[in-house]
């Protein structure tokens, strides 16, 4: 089977271009007309689809009809493109004419011809981020083209440093894959690190940038994202500048930033808008919320089913008269709540907003009141697992709000197992997987381990602008120095 | 004849604080001070004070030799003692190592089991554990320093509380200082050699340090720590009890987390065994990343495979030990021969390897 196709595509690639037009006519969208009318007759094909009729009209076939074409030197001359491609090579041919150039030939039989590019631009407008949505700050989110992506990335980084090397992945999307960095500043083990793995790629579609992230993450098999998407031009800039390798992907509105260590989950940009000591609050609370997350249901199993001599009496009364009426262990009682908050998400998820808002309602108020009416769960339950579904949200990178919402399950199980033992040996098990995960290459705890204290100022805090004129030494920039650092003024006395 | 490591399996010097440290303070805190305090009672304290400084004593010993030979145990010993005596003394310090592990492991099963799950099998929770150690040590050397260092760093507030029961101490029963004699005091001494016994892994691990010779201070700092640590708990277990009762206490450190009362916590000696999971995790890992490196340089196997044989039996024998008093027994050999590696093996090493180092520079 296998030879056959490849058969068929050798006889295909040494026909000539009248036959690959044959070829292409196959194909509804594929225009081939002859001008015999004019002073000198062309053809011309192209497919429908991909062109922009506008620019056919408007730019190429008044100056083919005026002038004498009396060769293809005499069609580059004649249009108004800077660009105008002559070549015989049939790869070539192939490629311009799927990114919609138009070909135009003088003679049908000849096999050199040149072509137009004249590609339908079409791309949504730039818009406000949802998913990282901020009140202060630019309001400016990527879309799907790449060259809209592109520019609104370079408008915030006019320098000649900035540089893309762009790759073509996909054996059936051809996508455009573009990555960015800056040159005397990013870590070039980084970039080749990155251009390494994605000339290795061997995949048939990319149809977005979590598919690269997917498929070129150190550990494939973690749970832990490895790159963060972004959909923040400011973001991208900004991590640019600090030294990360940006993998920017047509038809994606998220844009890739590596290496990253896992600090950068609990960072939302938002966080440079305000005021440091505000923003270093903020990102506590958030490290807080997600250790919240992942082990308060846990540890209510964990306790009540072995260990409820750690309770204090008049703690005691309150949960015991709310588990009275349960018929359930407070395992199956704790799954069967998470299960039903996963289910209310995932059905939120996947409906129209208006609808699932009414979703939310109904999940949330109705089943909730019903299911502790009914003597189903306990409300400190109740209370306890909303909670924590409401702590994984606050982690500004989507992805890892997923990751939490899985690592709890193991947890629970654990905890069932052997109480807070087992929760602690879970809690080895994944600070083990943490230590042992890398971000291209390089170590995904990193200012906690290995333990770099200077890297301390922007992580579970951030220090102010001031403070940070050296770039992160996680990053190994090959330019260290953000901005001089401001000479430390001598100490002052009152009213001097 | 060093051994060469490549750079990105080393580790930064600074780190050897963790591992010292880490290897150090384990299963033997929650226990060590009625062995010592029913030999000499209430100057136990002082016996603590000299076990630190005879290490600290050892830890320069070994890194004098580390220095020269820039190599590890194993080629220390064949340097010293030849090819055949050498390799056969490291696979009694390679034994010694695993039937310490088995006695980290078995106790800390035991504390479990009459602390926090009465029914709760040995197996299939030694098994887990193995599992983490498994996982800790194929990840490499980094891996297990790291989690030396975190699980210094993550529970380091249980030192805060050692100081709640001071409330609750009379001091006068430290008085008098002194009272008891020099023999008393030697024969003390060897049963805290279990407790402090970790240093000696430094003979493995040298040669994964960046610039390893500015490493020393970093052991001794975590020696120091580690000696500060149990001064600390030696001092408020010995002024918290009454010295008749001490005598009866298997656990001293989790009677002392009995006072503790929180707000939302009782019976905080649950929340101290929960932690002590994470204590002794590196003294595990440690232990194993060394043994069964010192079988990769003596028989030329692949570490993984030494590693699984290692952790299979240590599996298999913990299991075996069931009864208390075999637990016991385990661990006072095992201390007998801690006592003798550390005190009388290493001195010796050291006495001979600079002989030979001399005799050889001469020839």
């Amino acid at each position: 089977m296998r030879n056959w196709f490849r058969k068929a595509s050798v006889v295909q690639e040494q026909g000539t271009l009248p036959a690959l037009i044959q070829y292409y006519k196959k194909s509804g969208d594929f225009v081939h007309f002859h001008n015999p009318q004019t002073p000198q007759p062309f053809w011309i094909s192209y497919f429908g689809s991909l062109i922009d009729v506008e620019i056919l009209h408007r730019d190429i076939l008044p100056y083919l009809q005026q002038t004498a074409l009396t060769s293809l030197e005499a069609v580059r001359a004649a249009l108004p493109f800077e660009d105008v491609l002559i070549t015989s090579e049939q790869k070539k041919i192939e490629d311009a004419l799927l990114r919609g150039s138009v070909l135009i030939q003088l003679d049908e039989t000849a096999s050199i011809c040149a072509l137009v590019r004249a590609e339908m631009k079409k791309s949504r407008e730039v818009t406000i981020p949802e998913e990282e949505y901020s009140v202060v700050g630019p309001k400016e989110a990527f879309v799907e083209s790449i060259t809209t992506n592109l520019n609104l990335i370079r408008t915030r980084l006019p320098i000649t440093e900035l540089q893309v090397k762009e790759f073509t992945i996909g054996t059936l999307s051809k996508t455009k894959v573009a990555v960015l960095f800056i040159d005397g500043i990013t870590n070039e083990e980084n970039v080749n690190t990155v251009c390494q793995r994605l000339e290795n790629l061997q995949f048939h579609q990319i149809l977005d940038s979590s598919f690269i992230s997917q498929l070129i993450e150190d550990n494939t098999i973690s749970l832990f994202p490895q790159l963060i998407d972004t959909e923040r031009p400011d973001r991208v800039a900004g991590a640019l500048g600090e030294g990360s390798v940006v993998i920017v992907v047509d038809g994606s509105s998220h844009v890739l930033i590596g290496p990253i260590s896992i600090m950068e989950l609990f960072n939302a940009f938002e966080d440079y808008f305000v005021n440091w000591q505000i923003a270093s609050a903020f990102r506590l609370i958030r490290v807080f919320a997600v250790s919240f997350s992942i082990m308060v249901t846990p540890i209510y199993v964990a306790v009540l089913t072995y260990h409820y001599q750690l309770i204090p009496k008049d703690l005691m009364v309150t949960l015991v008269s709310s588990r009275r009426n349960i018929p359930l262990p407070p395992f199956l009682e704790a799954v069967i709540l998470e299960l039903t908050i996963e289910l209310l998400r995932e059905a939120g998820a996947r409906l129209p907003s208006k609808v699932g808002q009414t979703i939310g309602i109904v999940g949330g108020i109705v089943i909730g009141t019903a299911a502790v009416d009914a003597g189903l769960t306990s409300n400190v339950l109740l209370i306890i697992v909303a909670l924590a579904a409401l702590a994984s949200f606050t982690t500004p990178v989507y992805r890892m709000g997923n990751t939490i919402r899985l690592l709890r399950f193991p947890f629970l199980l654990l905890a069932e197992l052997w109480g807070l033992l087992g929760i602690a040996i879970a809690f080895i098990f994944l600070m083990n997987h943490l230590l042992r995960l890398t971000s291209l290459g390089r170590p995904y705890l990193e200012p906690i381990y290995p333990p770099r204290w200077k890297d301390l100022k922007d992580s579970f805090i951030r220090l102010p602008f001031s403070k940070q004129s050296r770039r992160p030494h996680f990053f190994q920039a090959k330019d260290q120095i953000r901005f001089p650092a401001k000479k430390v003024n001598e100490v002052k006395d009152i009213d001097e | 004849m060093s051994i060469q490591i490549k750079d990105e399996f080393r580790v930064s010097p600074f780190l050897v604080l963790f591992l010292v440290h880490g290897t150090q303070y384990g299963i033997g805190v929650l226990s060590f001070q009625r062995d010592v305090a029913s030999i000499v009672g209430h100057d136990a304290w002082i016996s603590v004070i000299i076990t630190g400084v005879i290490l600290h004593l050892l830890i320069w010993m070994m890194y004098s030799m580390l220095n020269k030979d820039k190599g590890d145990l194993i080629t220390i010993n064949q340097h010293t003692f030849g090819k055949w005596i050498g390799n056969l003394l490291s696979i009694f310090i390679i034994i010694f190592i695993l039937s310490h592990t088995i006695t980290v492991l078995r106790s800390y099963i035991e504390i479990v089991q009459v602390w926090m799950f009465p029914l709760l099998k040995t197996w299939p929770f030694a098994l887990v554990i193995l599992l983490a150690v498994y996982y800790i040590v194929t990840s490499g050397f980094r891996v297990v320093t790291g989690v030396s260092f975190l699980s210094v760093v993550l529970p380091f507030y249980l030192v805060f509380t050692f100081f709640v029961p001071i409330e609750f101490s009379n001091f006068r029963n430290l008085l008098p200082v002194f009272d008891h004699s020099f023999v008393e005091m030697a024969r003390s001494i060897k049963t805290t050699a279990l407790s402090f016994s970790g240093i000696e892994h430094i003979l493995f691990f040298y040669p994964f340090i960046q610039k390893p010779e500015s490493s020393q201070k970093w052991a001794h700092y975590g020696n120091l720590l580690t000696t500060s640590l149990y001064l600390l708990i030696m001092v408020v277990t010995l002024v918290f009890f009454e010295h008749e009762y001490l005598n009866s206490v298997i656990w001293p450190t989790l009677m002392l987390w009995k006072i503790i009362e929180l707000p939302i916590v009782e019976r905080f000696e649950i929340i101290g065994v929960t932690s002590w999971a994470v204590v002794m995790i590196p003294i595990i890992c440690v232990m194993f990343w060394s043994a069964s490196r010192g079988i990769k340089e003596i028989f030329k196997v692949k570490q993984k495979k030494a590693l699984v044989l290692l952790l299979f039996i240590c599996f298999m024998i913990s299991c075996f030990l069931t009864e208390r008093e075999m637990i016991q027994q385990f661990n006072k050999w095992q201390s007998e021969v801690s006592f003798f590696i550390l005190l009388i093996y290493i001195p010796i090493l050291f006495v001979c390897y600079h002989i030979r180092y001399k005799l050889r520079r001469k020839g």
